[in-house]
């Protein structure tokens, strides 16, 4: 297969993630292979251990494998080093975390800037960019806020700005709505659809089923491995009312 | 009871939950505990064996010696001598006695001695040779510490001088005199041959207050001292004892003066034996006074100005020259401990700083379960407390055991030999200042930690880093690394102070040592360096700057792990934006050596303060040389960097999805 | 009812004793008489046919049923019969203990029709939603409609749990 290969925007063969050893050996993740396509949103289904969360570090590269292979943006990513790994982090994921992970002593403009930062962009240009975002994510009038004075709902949009930042391929979100409310999910779950409507391709882990109703694809996984896949698109049941029980 | 017992179990479990933290803490407080001893305990300073000795031998208030006057080719002036031994005021005298200046040399170590500085000096070492009666006298009876007194073809030693030179009763001595043609303007230079060379059995060691010690001994017409107060008191004018000119300038007229002379006592005809001609012997008396506190003015009244040739030296002199041997180690002792100590308040404020987060925890733990703020803060300071009085003892241990360790200079006089002496005033000293470090470290965390509401300890809320915007904006220009950097140490102004004072003092420290090497050095060409004093003193300067060494280096890996530790979510987090693990180590390296930087700059200037305030810019040292001040600053980046890289590195480089998923629990 | 037959021909007694198991607690307020009613019912539509127990009084439950072909083929529409919100929790527990008792279908396989059918109205009714503005009744309805579909699948999920533990532990 060839180095590189450009129908996919994520694309992961035989992916493994052992801990352990002998009769301690712990198999997270048990061979998956996946193929995401540009402006795609799958969705990832499971129990809590069977590895999603750890399938997506590995295809992030916030994790190393312990086998198989992964492509991303058309470039291997499991064989390359550290100082490699960084520099794809910063052009070509994003990532949205269950716990936000969003630094407490920053405004909400500072944190969404911090990758363009890290990047190498100027503090001006970082700082444009990362206004225009909180704007598309609804957020504008928090920009100077710190994170205590945020709502979860509003935190986690903040960290899915930032994970826009460098107008990354694929944006990778673990349980993204794992910590909020009913009325917080509803905002993200917008936010989400508007992403998919700008053709943002996505890939979220999560065991929240309004969540996963959104995407294109739905994946279940089950101790490490993918056990089925259902495709949404396209399919409705074409009647609203029969979803309350009336007869069309 | 139970209580006590409670917290005390606490505190015992906690520290062998981190043993690695607790043995830091440990050297760093015993680092202090054991110079301070030292200092305390150093033979000399808690006792007073001049005195001692002065009882015990009968001593001198004056001591006069007269020498021939060699340029007009006058003998001594005996007469005179005798006529001040019936002075008024004199209620007691010995003497006069001969007095000749020789070359001593050890057999058995043949060419070459030991000096105290631990170097081999080749040549013989000088000495003042005095003429004794073998029957006791009543004024300066010299104690014996070995073997007997004077006897035909035996000498005695005195006990400094033969510790330095390593000999004892048994050994065998040589005594060299040398006559010398004249030095003039024009012929600087001296001709000496060897006019006697005899030998002599050490049949004893004793002790004396009738001396300086060595090298210092000082007999008419060779001493530094007096030659220096007569300068001060002398009016202006020609210096006396010019030889006129175009005398003869091959007549060989005077003895070689002894260089960094000792003393021996040799009987009478033997002292004499050793001079070429009578007229070349000079005389000593020892006086005693009816009021010894008159010394100094009897010696006045006494002297003429104009002549080298007569040296009075009262006992308080004697005293001082023996007291400097200590006065210096001494001050240099209690400076360097105070600067330790410091150091290990800083070590022990940052390690209490970097675990306050667990310490919260546990102290809401506590208070959730019942316990009033008094247990809470008991518990909290136990650990501390616990390893200060371990620390304590463990210092006073050291520096009992290494006090020996040390040269003595004081082994010329009673009360040097054996262990010195742990008195209760001691160890209350010691353990009073472990304690305090330990408290004034502890104190403000443990009453932050005491009055915190419960929730939000169990919460850990209760110490959210600080903002600084105007950093953060600044930070946002600077490359990566810097930008890491310096967003790591705005979150923890008050680590990064402390981490500045921390290498302020310790630079401080190295200075002021370094200063005073410099002028001890300085010292050591002008009197001769190889004393026991100097060499004491130089050891103990090694000590401090080990010790500041040591202590500052604990105190830097502390720093880093406690920074680390803070960091590692935000070190995380930024690596799985897009930082490369260089990039973060670097910049956590940098968040210290910056600060190490400002800490070194400024530890230089305090050091020659400190030196110069502590009165020893003298002789034109006010600090040391130039090259090494220049070197000090990029030394100690040099070295903190090295020591931060490490576990920089080593906590840039952990996988980030476990630290990112570890947040969540 | 029907498919609890299909496994094999049984008494009436059976049928309610094996149908109380099924329901548990929630059975307990079955009425003795109902099962009999019910299979009468059946009879009459031709579903079931009964015969005498050799040798005894003409009473219900020693009657033994068994399946027409027009029965079974009742049971297979009724297995493959995907909708909501009915069939309702009840009916659907009975119908994959009935599956698995009988063994004419995989309960997991049903399961996981049933949850794709729920996925989809739950993505419908999520964009229906999040097109109303906030506020209106209709967003209130389709809110409420959210949370029972994602009840249900959470239900799902579980019955995926339990059947596969099952069928492994078997």
């Amino acid at each position: 297969m060839s180095e590189r290969d450009h129908t996919s925007v994520l694309r992961a063969r035989g992916v493994r993630k052992h801990y352990g050893q002998g009769d301690g050996l712990v198999r997270a993740v048990d061979g998956v292979d996946l193929d995401v396509t540009p402006g795609e949103t799958v969705a990832v289904m499971g129990p809590s251990g069977c590895g999603k969360s750890t399938l997506l570090h590995l295809l992030g590269g916030l994790d190393r494998l312990s086998a198989g292979e992964v492509w991303l943006g058309g470039l291997r990513i499991d064989p390359i080093g550290e100082k490699a790994l960084a520099r794809m982090r910063r052009t070509a994921v994003g990532f949205v975390f269950q716990a936000f992970h969003l630094m407490d002593e920053l405004t909400a403009v500072e944190n969404v800037e911090l990758p363009a930062l890290l990047a190498g962009s100027s503090a001006r240009a970082a700082r444009q960019r990362a206004l225009r975002l909180l704007e598309r994510v609804g957020l504008a009038d928090r920009a100077g806020f710190l994170p205590a004075s945020l709502s979860g709902g509003q935190r986690q949009r903040v960290a899915i700005a930032r994970a826009l930042a460098n107008e990354p391929l694929v944006v990778l979100a673990d349980e993204p709505t794992g910590n909020l409310d009913s009325a917080a999910t509803l905002d993200v779950l917008r936010l989400f659809e508007t992403l998919h409507e700008g053709g943002q391709t996505l890939l979220i882990v999560t065991h929240d089923e309004r969540i996963a109703a959104t995407a294109d694809r739905l994946i279940s996984m089950r101790d490490g491995a993918f056990v089925d896949e259902t495709r949404l698109t396209g399919v409705t049941t074409g009647q609203l009312g029969a979803l309350v029980g009336l007869e069309g | 009871m139970g209580r006590v017992l409670l917290v005390g179990r606490l505190a015992a479990r906690n520290l062998r939950r981190r043993p690695a933290e607790a043995a830091l803490l440990l050297v760093a407080m015993m680092a202090a505990t054991t110079v301070l001893t030292l200092g305390l305990v150093l033979h000399g300073v808690t006792d007073d064996p001049y005195q001692d000795t002065r009882e015990a031998t009968a001593g001198p208030d004056v001591v006069a010696s007269f020498a021939p006057d060699n340029y007009m080719g006058q003998p001594a002036d005996l007469a005179g001598l005798e006529a001040l031994a019936d002075a008024p005021g004199v209620s007691d005298h010995s003497g006069p006695y001969p007095v000749v200046g020789a070359e001593l040399e050890a057999d058995g170590v043949t060419g070459s001695r030991r000096t105290p500085r631990g170097e081999e000096v080749g040549g013989a070492a000088g000495v003042w040779a005095v003429g004794r009666d073998p029957a006791a006298a009543s004024v300066d009876q010299p104690e014996l510490t070995q073997g007997s007194w004077v006897r035909d073809g035996g000498a005695v030693v005195e006990a400094g001088f033969a510790d330095a030179l390593d000999v004892g009763e048994g050994d065998q001595i040589t005594l060299r005199t040398r006559l010398c043609t004249p030095m003039t303007p024009t012929t600087p230079e001296q001709h000496c041959r060897v006019v006697n060379d005899h030998s002599f059995r050490v049949v004893g060691v004793a002790v004396t207050a009738a001396a300086r010690p060595y090298p210092g001994v000082c007999f008419a017409p060779f001493c530094p001292w007096f030659a220096e107060a007569m300068e001060d008191a002398r009016p202006q004018g020609p210096p006396p004892d010019e030889p006129p000119p175009d005398e003869a300038v091959d007549d060989e007229r005077f003895m070689e003066d002894p260089v960094e002379p000792g003393l021996v006592w040799l009987t009478e005809a033997d002292a004499r034996g050793l001079a070429p001609a009578e007229e070349f012997l000079s005389y000593v008396v020892n006086l005693k006074l009816a009021d010894p506190a008159d010394a100094p003015a009897f010696v006045n009244a006494h002297f003429s100005s104009s002549t080298e040739a007569q040296v009075l030296e009262t006992w308080q002199d004697i005293r001082a020259g023996h007291d400097q041997l200590v006065q210096d180690t001494q001050n240099v002792l209690v400076i360097g401990s105070r600067l330790l100590a410091i150091l290990a308040v800083s070590s022990v404020a940052v390690l209490v700083g970097g675990r306050m987060a667990d310490q919260t925890r546990r102290v809401g733990l506590l208070k959730a379960v019942g316990g009033t703020p008094r247990v809470v803060a008991a518990a909290l300071l136990a650990e501390y407390v616990a390893v200060a009085l371990l620390a304590a003892a463990a210092g006073l241990a050291a520096g009992w055991l290494a006090a020996p360790l040390l040269t003595d200079p004081g082994a010329g006089l009673l009360g040097s030999a054996g262990a010195p002496s742990l008195t209760l005033s001691v160890a209350a000293q010691v353990t009073a200042v472990a304690l305090g470090v330990a408290l004034v470290a502890t104190f403000v965390p443990a009453l932050r930690a005491a009055r915190t509401s419960t929730v939000h300890a169990l919460t850990d809320t209760a110490r959210p880093p600080r903002r600084t915007p105007r950093l953060i904006a600044i930070s946002a220009r600077l490359p990566i690394p810097l930008l890491l950097g310096l967003r790591v140490a705005a979150r923890r102004p008050r680590r990064v102070v402390l981490n500045t004072i921390s290498i302020f003092v310790t630079v401080t420290g190295v200075v002021a040592v370094l200063a005073a090497k410099t002028l001890i050095g300085q010292d050591a060409q002008l009197v001769g360096g190889t004393d026991p004093g100097t060499v004491r003193a130089n050891q103990v300067l090694l000590v401090i700057t080990v010790s500041l060494v040591a202590l500052a280096a604990v105190n830097a890996i502390f720093v880093t792990w406690a920074t680390a530790l803070d960091a590692k979510h935000s070190s995380a987090l930024a690596r799985a934006l897009g930082a490369t693990p260089q990039q973060v180590s670097t910049g956590l390296s940098a968040a210290q050596v910056l600060p190490a930087l400002a800490g070194a700059v400024l530890g230089l200037a305090g050091g020659i303060a400190l030196f110069n305030g502590l009165g020893g810019g003298e002789d034109g040292v006010t600090g040391p040389p130039l090259w090494q001040m220049l070197a000090v600053a990029p030394v100690t980046v040099l070295v903190v960097a090295a020591l931060t890289t490490i576990p920089a590195r080593i906590g840039a480089r952990r996988p980030t999805a476990q630290i990112l998923q570890a947040e969540l629990a | 009812m029907l498919a609890l037959l299909a496994k094999e021909r049984s008494h009436g007694y059976e049928l309610r004793t094996r149908l109380r198991q099924a329901l548990g607690p929630l059975g307990h307020g079955m009425n003795r008489g109902q099962v009999y009613v019910t299979l009468g019912r059946l009879e009459k539509a031709g579903l079931v046919t009964s015969e005498q127990s050799a040798g005894l009084v003409d009473r219900p439950d020693r009657k033994v049923y068994a399946l027409t072909p027009d029965g079974q083929q009742r049971v297979a529409e009724w297995l493959a019969e995907v909708g909501w919100p009915k069939p309702d929790l009840a009916e659907f527990h009975l119908k994959l203990v009935a599956a698995g008792a009988a063994g004419l279908a995989d309960p997991i396989s049903i399961v996981d029709t049933q949850r794709r059918e729920l996925l989809r109205r739950l993505r419908d009714a999520q964009r229906a939603a999040m097109a109303e503005s906030e506020g209106s009744d209709a967003a209130l309805l389709l809110e409420g409609i959210v949370l029972r579909l994602q009840a249900d699948l959470r239900w799902l999920e579980a019955c995926e749990q339990n059947w596969t533990g099952r069928r492994s532990g078997s």
